[in-house]
């Protein structure tokens, strides 16, 4: 089954037309990378694939579940990382993640967690209240959270954004784990070099339209 | 996934982030403890016209309190983004929408609580025996405007003139139950059989129906759309 089929997507903000006929299509273990200059509407993009957000026109399917018809459906396949972090700052690591896994209808143990936190390099600050960890720290917290979930769709707006370059390698190897265990994943990046070592598919957001380039293309001048 | 978990879990968040940072708790009990003070120093009443009174004040202060406290009921959702979140999970939004109400109530019953003393105290009240039937009626009017407290939170938090619209919003679809509470109340202090105030505390459990009914399948288009 098709992880994500994205067909004709338009979206216009008030009189600003962002996106144009957009149209995508993802397979369990694709990795497409979204490039494209700021204000492209990757963001905008995302946040419609993420039903955030309706289209102008287009629909959009989740693991054959339309985004309109069959909403709350659609979303239990998909997981969305974006620049909110989705944390709660009074409640600790732990208790964020025990939050966002129990809406999902799982409650996964306090070993489970843990694991996890150590896989993504914060389990040391399982304890600590969420506001006191830094922009990096809350990237890899949400990543952990999407470890958990392990969702067939995953929507990653930046997510090399705040990282060092250890957290970027770290993203990377968890995008391959995804991969494998055959999540689709539509991530927006303006760091080429990171995105190539995982992508399989890329695309280029200009002037309203989605453009497919082939991945190798990715070390030249885009736009 | 049962309703019942997702309730659990927002209360749980709601309860426990609260617990931790007492902002929403000491704000509203140091205004209420204000409009207590100045209405006590305001007055100087005998038994007959405080007991005349007290209903009024009493939900004066109850009701601005609702506003500061309840106005912030989605403000805690907005840092981090945590609202786009609520939106995108995959649960039914009319189980936040009760999860947020019964956090929100927590909240004001526990202030209330507090307060109920302080309006012994300060104006020499002798209702000790009148508790009961007064946390009910207490708890009835409460149940209504947190029903349409939580909803008119959701409405106004993305906008920029929420404090506002927040009061504008409340108060007008409040009002019957405001009125409901007053005369209960009044019923309860002047020691008057139940029979003669039965018809306020029915009208206000309709009203918590109407408006928790109504508020529960209008949070989803407010959530969603």
């Amino acid at each position: 089954m098709v992880s994500l089929l994205g067909y004709q997507i338009s979206h216009t903000y008030r009189y600003h037309k962002v996106l144009k006929d957009v149209s995508l299509t993802l397979n369990p273990g694709d990795c497409y990378v979204l490039f494209g200059p700021n204000g492209a509407g990757k963001t905008t993009l995302m946040k419609i694939l993420a039903t955030l957000l309706k289209p102008t026109s287009g629909t959009i399917e989740i693991m054959g579940k339309d985004t309109q018809q069959s909403r709350e459906e659609a979303r239990r396949y998909l997981f969305f990382i974006g620049h909110g972090t989705f944390l709660y700052d009074d409640l600790t690591v732990t208790e964020n993640i025990e939050f966002t896994m129990g809406l999902r209808g799982e409650t996964p143990s306090f070993s489970m967690i843990r694991d996890v936190l150590d896989r993504v390099g914060i389990g040391p600050f399982a304890l600590q209240k969420s506001r006191y960890l830094s922009a990096g720290m809350q990237r890899r917290l949400a990543l952990a959270k999407a470890l958990l979930a392990n969702p067939n769709l995953l929507l990653l707006d930046e997510p090399y954004v705040s990282l060092d370059e250890k957290g970027m390698e770290m993203m990377n190897d968890c995008i391959r784990e995804f991969l494998k265990k055959g999540t689709a994943v539509l991530m927006s990046s303006h760091d080429r070099a990171k995105a190539a070592e995982v992508a399989s598919h890329a695309g280029i957001l200009h002037n309203k339209t989605l453009r497919e380039i082939p991945v190798k293309e990715l070390g030249y001048a885009l736009f | 996934m049962p309703y019942f978990n997702i309730i659990k879990w927002i209360v749980w968040k709601d309860l426990l982030s609260e617990m931790r940072s007492r902002e929403n708790i000491s704000s509203l009990f140091f205004f209420a403890f204000n409009v207590i003070l100045i209405f006590s120093f305001s007055f100087s009443m005998d038994r007959d016209m405080t007991l005349a009174l007290m209903p009024g004040l009493i939900w004066v202060a109850f009701g601005f309190t609702s506003v500061l406290g309840l106005g912030k009921s989605f403000l805690s959702e907005t840092s981090n983004d945590c609202l786009s979140y609520l939106r995108i999970a995959p649960v039914p939004k009319g189980a936040i929408y009760l999860g947020k109400l019964i956090g929100n109530l927590c909240l004001m019953l526990m202030v209330e609580l507090i307060l109920v003393p302080l309006f012994i105290v300060f104006f020499n009240l002798d209702i000790l025996d009148k508790l009961l039937p007064l946390l009910f009626v207490m708890t009835a009017a409460t149940v209504g405007l947190c029903a349409l407290g939580t909803l008119f939170s959701a409405l106004t938090v993305q906008i920029r003139a929420r404090e506002v619209m927040f009061p504008l919003l409340l108060f007008p679809l409040a009002a019957p139950v405001f009125i409901s509470a007053v005369e209960s109340t009044q019923g309860v202090l002047s020691g008057d059989p139940f029979s003669f105030y039965r018809h306020w505390i029915e009208l206000l459990m309709i009203f918590d129906l109407v408006l928790t009914i109504a508020s529960f399948w209008m949070f989803e288009f407010i959530l969603d759309d």
